[in-house]
């Protein structure tokens, strides 16, 4: 690291400036304006291409406003009190309890193998792992939701299947993510010791990831349970069924219901997780 | 007390804990399972129409007509993949500029008026976490009718949560020493934010918002189940005209674009950082 | 008729907290380069950033060319940072900004909120940076990011920014403590040299007692919010130090 040029005691007036500063170096400065211009047209494109009614979009705040009075307000509570509805709402929870956790110990040995250091074979089990952890994240988990109604029909089973596999992605990267950034030093150590593998990972590599990968069990808990909540939409069971036959039907009354309950059941839900977030943070 | 029984007064305490927490690490185990096993029952076993599954044999073919490609769709799909990129493009910017009021009112060094406009910001972040994206859209279909400014407005407002969050928490974690030098220099509270706050934030905020749109590709790919565009829209199509192996080719397509966005990603925020 | 006159400065951080000064007053000509040292907790950071309200003063008069500072509204007050350059313990300068960019920031006093936006610095302030980046001997690290340089370097790239200032006052906070001996030494030449050369004051927090033996012309003691020493360098002795640090013997 150099210390500089040598501090001139530069006793008389100040000399002219020794030469001039631009502050966007060519050809820097040409790629940005190009990249700007780029991104203005894409964007602008867009708008076109999509056919966005732009005055719709502006006049969009007032309508909404008259139709949420006119036809979703008040909404049908005495609807969402129904015995079934609420039935519903409990497989819901259900659903999404067994699909988080199916997910999650799928995620966990999948999460390791996908890790860059703790995977046994960089070559053949590391790509396959993160192929799958990836295959099932990228697909959404309403296209799971449908692809599983498909082949097992209507029902919580094809509910809790797609919840399972999108979960098992979103965990899954999570938990790779967090081998791969523990400290090596104390696995090196319990190696050194001449443990088994399996030893290695329970005192070396498991105290480091278990408050995170807590973490990350609340989390996935959190968007499975949102996920289950709409899945019914497509036929996999849960209280989306009955925001489907009510748009149908458009009784938007019922609609607004079924929405509320939702939103109440999903703040309700990230509340409870807020707690155990604190809880697991206070204890370790 | 001799120094011996002292130390086995300690073995037999350190000894009784362990096995308590053992204990009570079991029990949670138990009930976990004891749940899930409980779950299990009332929902797939009671629920489902095993009739009409059939025999594993029947569930086996009915994943086979998926396993075909149908290669002929697949030139239509550059325009809907565009499609479906192009909302997830504007919904994730129309967020970005919906949400500043959120990081403003968000960040507890910043916040106007900490006892009101703490708690809406954070308001404004769960409701936006909360809701499905698919209710959000249904929300603006019923506000501003079918097609993509639907998909762009849920998208939009789906991801406010996130950024701001994420925004937030950054501005909180600020380095006070640069502050500190341009209040020095004479620079005014909007000088201060320009020069010692943003270039602070920028790399954080500007990855959070890449992230996001990453994320936004793969959820405006469904939006077009609930009459958005783009791809979600042929998925539909596929599906109720039972050209299984179509179904497969836009999945296979979506993943390309969720890769092709992965990819896009991570080069940006490394160039950012 | 001193440049800077302090009476009675008191300050505390909580209405309930100690109070950390006790009432200091000195004066200072436009020639001086004053060391303030004293043990850690005397209050010489505090002392140091009322002068520009960096932290509020619960009481006194900071008298700026017969003018209270503390009595000044924001906008005013703005007017009077411009023209107090600050030099800081950890050089604060924005990391992420280029050498050049940090230097430029110390117009931002004098500059509207649209030049500052669009970073749109006269040609003047261009050129003028440059000498100064000259004068401290930066000229080859310009378009480098503040951290990519050595602590030695970050320094003089706070002292450049203080320089753009034009200031009549010279603030500095502990310039050497994040550095090693020699760069100790290279730096407070240069601050010397440099407030020689423009004819500006200097208040210098200084904890290294040698470096302010050789550098300053007076001398300010603090021991616990109380000023113990206010004097020519020359009149500095044994058991005059010894009385200030009375308290880091325990």
């Amino acid at each position: 690291m150099a210390t500089g040029t040598a501090i001139k005691p530069d006793r008389g007036p100040p000399a002219s400036p020794p030469r001039e500063w631009r502050r966007f170096k060519y050809p820097q400065s040409l790629y940005r304006w190009l990249g700007l211009l780029l991104a203005l047209t894409f964007l602008s494109y867009s708008v076109v291409y999509l056919g966005i009614p732009l005055d719709r979009f502006i006049n969009m705040f007032g309508r909404a406003g008259t139709l949420i009075t006119d036809r979703y307000y008040p909404p049908d509570i005495e609807y969402v009190m129904d015995r079934d509805y609420l039935a519903s709402v409990f497989d819901t929870i259900q659903m999404a309890y067994l699909g988080a956790l199916f997910g999650i110990l799928i995620a966990l040995p999948l999460g390791w193998f996908g890790s860059h250091n703790m995977t046994p074979s960089l070559r053949f089990v590391y790509p396959v792992a993160r192929f799958l952890t990836m295959g099932a994240r990228a697909v959404h988990e309403t296209i799971w939701a449908i692809l599983f109604v498909t082949i097992l029909g209507f029902g919580m089973m094809a509910g809790v299947l797609a919840l399972t596999f999108f979960c098992t992605g979103f965990a899954g990267k999570l938990f790779a993510e967090e081998i791969e950034a523990i400290d090596v030093g104390p696995v090196e150590a319990i190696r050194a010791t001449g443990a088994s593998e399996l030893s290695v990972m329970i005192f070396g590599v498991l105290p480091q990831v278990r408050v995170a990968f807590t973490g990350i069990a609340i989390y996935t808990w959190d968007v499975a349970f949102r996920a289950a909540t709409v899945i019914g939409f497509f036929g996999a069971g849960g209280m989306g069924w009955y925001l489907k036959r009510n748009v149908l039907q458009i009784e938007t009354t019922r609609v607004s219901a079924i929405l509320l309950s939702i939103v109440a059941i999903v703040l309700v839900s990230e509340a409870v997780s807020a707690w155990a977030r604190a809880r697991v943070a206070k204890a370790k | 007390m001799t120094s011996a029984t002292a130390t086995a007064d300690m073995v037999e305490r350190i000894v009784a804990k362990r096995s308590k927490a053992r204990i009570t690490r079991s029990l949670i185990y138990f009930v976990l399972l004891a749940l899930a096993a409980w779950c299990i029952k009332t929902t797939i076993i009671d629920d489902t129409d095993w009739e009409r599954i059939g025999t594993l044999g029947a569930v086996l073919k009915s994943i086979g007509r998926f396993v075909d490609v149908d290669w002929g769709l697949a030139p239509n799909l550059w325009k809907p993949a565009l499609e479906t990129v192009m909302v997830a493009t504007l919904g994730t910017l129309l967020g970005v500029i919906t949400c500043v009021p959120a990081i403003w009112f968000g960040a507890l060094n910043i916040t106007p008026y900490a006892p009101v406009t703490y708690p809406i910001a954070r308001l404004m972040m769960t409701l936006s976490r909360s809701i499905h994206e698919i209710v959000w859209a249904l929300f603006f279909v019923a506000a501003v009718g079918l097609g993509a400014l639907a998909g762009v407005l849920a998208i939009a407002v789906r991801s406010i949560g996130f950024i701001a969050k994420m925004s937030a928490e950054a501005i909180e974690d600020l380095d006070p020493k640069p502050v500190e030098a341009i209040r020095a220099v004479g620079g005014s509270e909007f000088q201060v934010f320009l020069y010692a706050i943003i270039p602070q934030v920028l790399p954080t905020v500007v990855g959070v918002i890449i992230f996001e749109w990453e994320i936004n590709i793969r959820r405006s790919s469904v939006l077009g189940l609930v009459g958005a565009g783009g791809l979600g829209l042929v998925f539909f199509r596929q599906l109720n005209t039972f050209n299984h192996p179509g179904v497969t080719t836009v999945i296979l397509a979506v993943l390309l674009l969720v890769l092709f966005g992965e990819i896009v990603s991570y080069y940006v925020r490394k160039a950012i950082i | 008729m001193p440049i800077l006159s302090i009476k009675d400065l008191r300050a505390r951080y909580s209405a309930s907290g100690p109070e950390i000064l006790k009432g200091i007053s000195f004066d200072v000509e436009h020639d001086d380069f004053f060391a303030i040292i004293g043990p850690s907790g005397a209050g010489k950071s505090t002392l140091i950033r009322c002068i520009n309200r960096l932290v509020e003063p619960s009481s006194g008069q900071v008298i700026l060319y017969d003018t209270d500072i503390l009595l000044l509204g924001s906008r005013k007050l703005r007017r009077v940072r411009r023209g107090i350059g600050m030099i800081f313990q950890e050089f604060n300068l924005v990391d992420r900004m280029s050498v050049m960019d940090n230097v430029l920031s110390g117009r931002l006093g004098y500059v509207s909120n649209m030049t500052a936006l669009f970073r749109l610095f006269s040609k003047a302030d261009i050129g003028r940076a440059l000498t100064i980046l000259d004068r401290v001997g930066l000229s080859d690290q310009i378009d480098k990011r503040a951290d990519e340089l050595s602590g030695g370097q970050r320094q003089r790239v706070g002292i450049a920014r203080a320089l753009m200032q034009d200031p009549k006052l010279l603030l500095v906070d502990e310039p050497t403590s994040s550095l090693d001996p020699k760069i100790s030494r290279e730096v407070m030449g240069l601050i010397k040299e440099i407030a020689t050369e423009f004819g500006v004051p200097v208040l210098c927090n200084i904890h290294d007692v040698q470096l302010a033996m050789e550098f300053c012309n007076k001398i300010i003691g603090l021991q616990d919010g109380v000023k113990m020493f206010d004097g020519p360098t020359s009149t500095m002795n044994k058991e005059r130090l010894d009385e200030i640090y009375a308290m880091e013997v325990l």
